[in-house]
């Protein structure tokens, strides 16, 4: 049985659909991702989840089979770490890790161990960081708290709202990496919120592209990027070239699974499109190449940079190039 | 832009109330110590006389009363006046309307509105004449003249000052801290004791002590509403000063009065720094 059942579930804010007819099963101790770019309803979609938002009548989301219709947060059972980690300012780390098992009148001793385990797996010593209040800490160990705060009360579903969002660069892959080893190791299902679409294919089991509160497709990171099924998802996914594929189809084409050959020189079983190079673009371990053809559009190609210095590229500026492809790396998109 | 020395900013405010607050407050402390002059004033030559004069039951009294009044009010306007902030710090459409309509009261003059309180509450007033034309009551309530009215008028005057710094506390408040606490599973009062009430404190303080210091000190709502009888210690010292030219007592009891300003707004501090370093109890 799924964990997490999505049936026909809007939510509508005015004259704003925020979340519009969704249906979607999450299944237990997956990462789940919710993916889109802001206002595509993948935090409304959450906070539905959470029981933050009652959905409009007709919908239902239902928990381990059960209908959470009516049910307020408090009885949900759900760990949820917020976007700005939202700890308590009047208490220390450890009333604030404390403070779900308080609230179930757990014997002191009992949460304090509890609280301890809880400090440990997210790798703030206690001893170092039990006493402190939230503005003492950085903003990585702050995100820790959030989490021993919500992974204390050992819950089924651990929803996450951008929590790397604030996070510098090089922290960010550290504790997404960290994140993927405690949804492994806990067997918590992970329903994760984020913009960032590295993020989404790094750690997701599977991932929810979202677009104007629809849900536009679902599926593994591999068929989110290598199949996108709209130019949507084609062109939020990663980068994508729309290429005229002749007949009126269009076709998206990963920069990466494009080849550059000599006009003249069409291997066989490639389709081709002539063109012109437009700029070459150094990038250190791969060379982007943008190429100009008929009709205006600018094509890009990405290629292993095998040594400048010692193997100069072909191409250069104002060249003529055939682009060329396998039919089975070419999506022909549905028009959205 | 050039910036002005620090002198010339604090210089004017510290002139006025070195020459309006500091002198006449020394002027008071030395009147206290000092023999009581017959046609009022004072004459040379040191006394307790005027302290050991509060040991009197009959002041003692009055004491008693206007700490109870003034803290009964504090009270009433933090009970009366919390769930009012609360929906002000809520509201997104009318706030600013709300407020303008809890600092309206401050556009007629204190003295017009504790009048006006007399015409509500007298035997003859609106309330009860209401109250008698609705068969709830056969005799008018005496109500004017009475510790209740007096109370009422104190609340009446003093509740925006309770209202406003809660207000400004709880619009602080990130409501994400709220979910937070929801989604850990705190229900309705348990979040508004672990969560609201914690970080509202410094304004619950501060309205208290905005509510509590001016009740102590009042002497017109208990002059008008609570008739000669119902005696503040702020009568005490208006009536040593004009009608009994006791100067000297006056001035005790006015320093009387500090004291006591001073011992609240101790505890007050205290309070709110102990809040600061641990949070309430859960």
């Amino acid at each position: 049985m799924p964990i997490v059942e999505f049936i026909q579930v809007s939510k509508r804010f005015g004259p704003l659909r925020a979340v519009d007819d969704v249906s979607f099963e999450i299944r237990r101790g997956e990462f789940f991702s919710l993916l889109g770019p802001s206002g595509c309803g993948k935090t409304t979609t959450l906070r539905l989840l959470a029981g933050f938002e009652e959905p409009e009548p007709g919908g239902e989301i239902r928990v381990a089979g059960i209908s959470m219709h009516g049910k307020p947060p408090y009885e949900r059972q759900l760990g949820m770490v917020f976007q700005s980690y939202a700890l308590f300012p009047h208490l220390s780390v450890e009333r604030n890790v404390a403070y779900g098992l308080e609230r179930r009148h757990l014997p002191r001793a009992v949460i304090a161990g509890r609280v301890a385990r809880a400090l440990e797996l997210v790798r703030l010593p206690a001893a170092e960081f039990a006493a402190r209040r939230p503005t003492q800490l950085s903003g990585g160990q702050r995100q820790r708290v959030a989490l021993a705060r919500a992974l204390v009360l050992e819950p089924e579903i651990l929803l996450l709202d951008e929590p790397l969002g604030a996070i510098d660069l090089k922290l960010r892959k550290a504790m997404q990496l960290e994140l993927k080893q405690l949804n492994r190791a806990l067997g918590i299902t992970f329903v994760y919120v984020t913009h960032d679409q590295d993020e989404a294919l790094s750690m997701s089991d599977r991932i929810a592209v979202m677009d104007q509160g629809r849900l536009v497709q679902l599926g593994t990171p591999a068929e989110i990027y290598e199949r996108p099924r709209t130019p949507f998802v084609a062109g939020f996914i990663g980068e994508s070239n729309l290429l005229d594929a002749g007949e009126g189809r269009r076709v998206a084409v990963r920069p990466e699974r494009i080849e550059l050959r000599d006009p003249g020189d069409p291997a066989a079983g490639l389709c081709g499109l002539p063109g012109t190079v437009d700029e070459v673009i150094y990038l250190g371990e791969r060379m982007r190449i943008l190429v100009l053809v008929a009709g205006g559009t600018r094509a890009s190609a990405t290629l292993q940079n095998e040594g400048q210095l010692a193997r100069p590229l072909r191409w250069s500026r104002g060249d003529p190039v055939l682009l060329c492809w396998r039919p089975e790396d070419a999506r022909t998109l549905e028009d959205a | 832009m050039r910036r002005l020395p620090t002198w010339l900013l604090l210089g004017p405010g510290t002139l006025w109330l070195g020459a309006f607050f500091v002198v006449p407050m020394l002027l008071v402390l030395a009147a206290s110590f000092l023999q009581r002059g017959v046609y009022g004033g004072v004459e040379p030559g040191f006394t307790l006389e005027h302290y050991r004069r509060f040991l009197d039951p009959l002041y003692v009294r009055v004491l008693w009363r206007t700490a109870l009044w003034a803290g009964g009010a504090t009270v009433a306007c933090l009970l009366l006046g919390y769930p009012v902030a609360w929906v002000i710090a809520r509201s997104r459409r009318y706030r600013q309307l709300l407020l303008l309509l809890v600092v309206l009261p401050f556009w007629t003059s204190f003295l017009v509105r504790t009048f006006a309180m007399i015409f509500l509450l007298r035997d003859t007033g609106l309330v009860n004449s209401l109250l008698l034309r609705a068969g709830l009551v056969r005799e008018p309530l005496t109500l004017l003249y009475t510790p209740f009215a007096v109370l009422l008028g104190l609340v009446y005057g003093f509740l925006p000052f309770m209202v406003l710094p809660i207000y400004a506390s709880l619009e602080k408040l990130d409501g994400a801290l709220l979910e937070a606490a929801e989604g850990l599973g705190a229900r309705p009062a348990a979040r508004f004791f672990t969560v609201i009430l914690p970080l509202s404190l410094p304004g619950v303080i501060a309205g208290s002590l905005l509510v509590f210091v001016p009740a102590l000190g009042s002497f017109v709502t208990s002059d008008l509403l609570g008739g000669a009888k119902q005696v503040m210690i702020g009568n005490l010292v208006q009536n040593q000063f004009t009608t009994a030219r006791n100067w000297p007592f006056g001035s005790a009891a006015s320093l009387v009065v500090m004291a006591l300003v001073l011992v609240a707004v101790g505890l007050a501090l205290r309070l709110r720094d102990r809040g600061a370093a641990q949070g309430l109890a859960p």
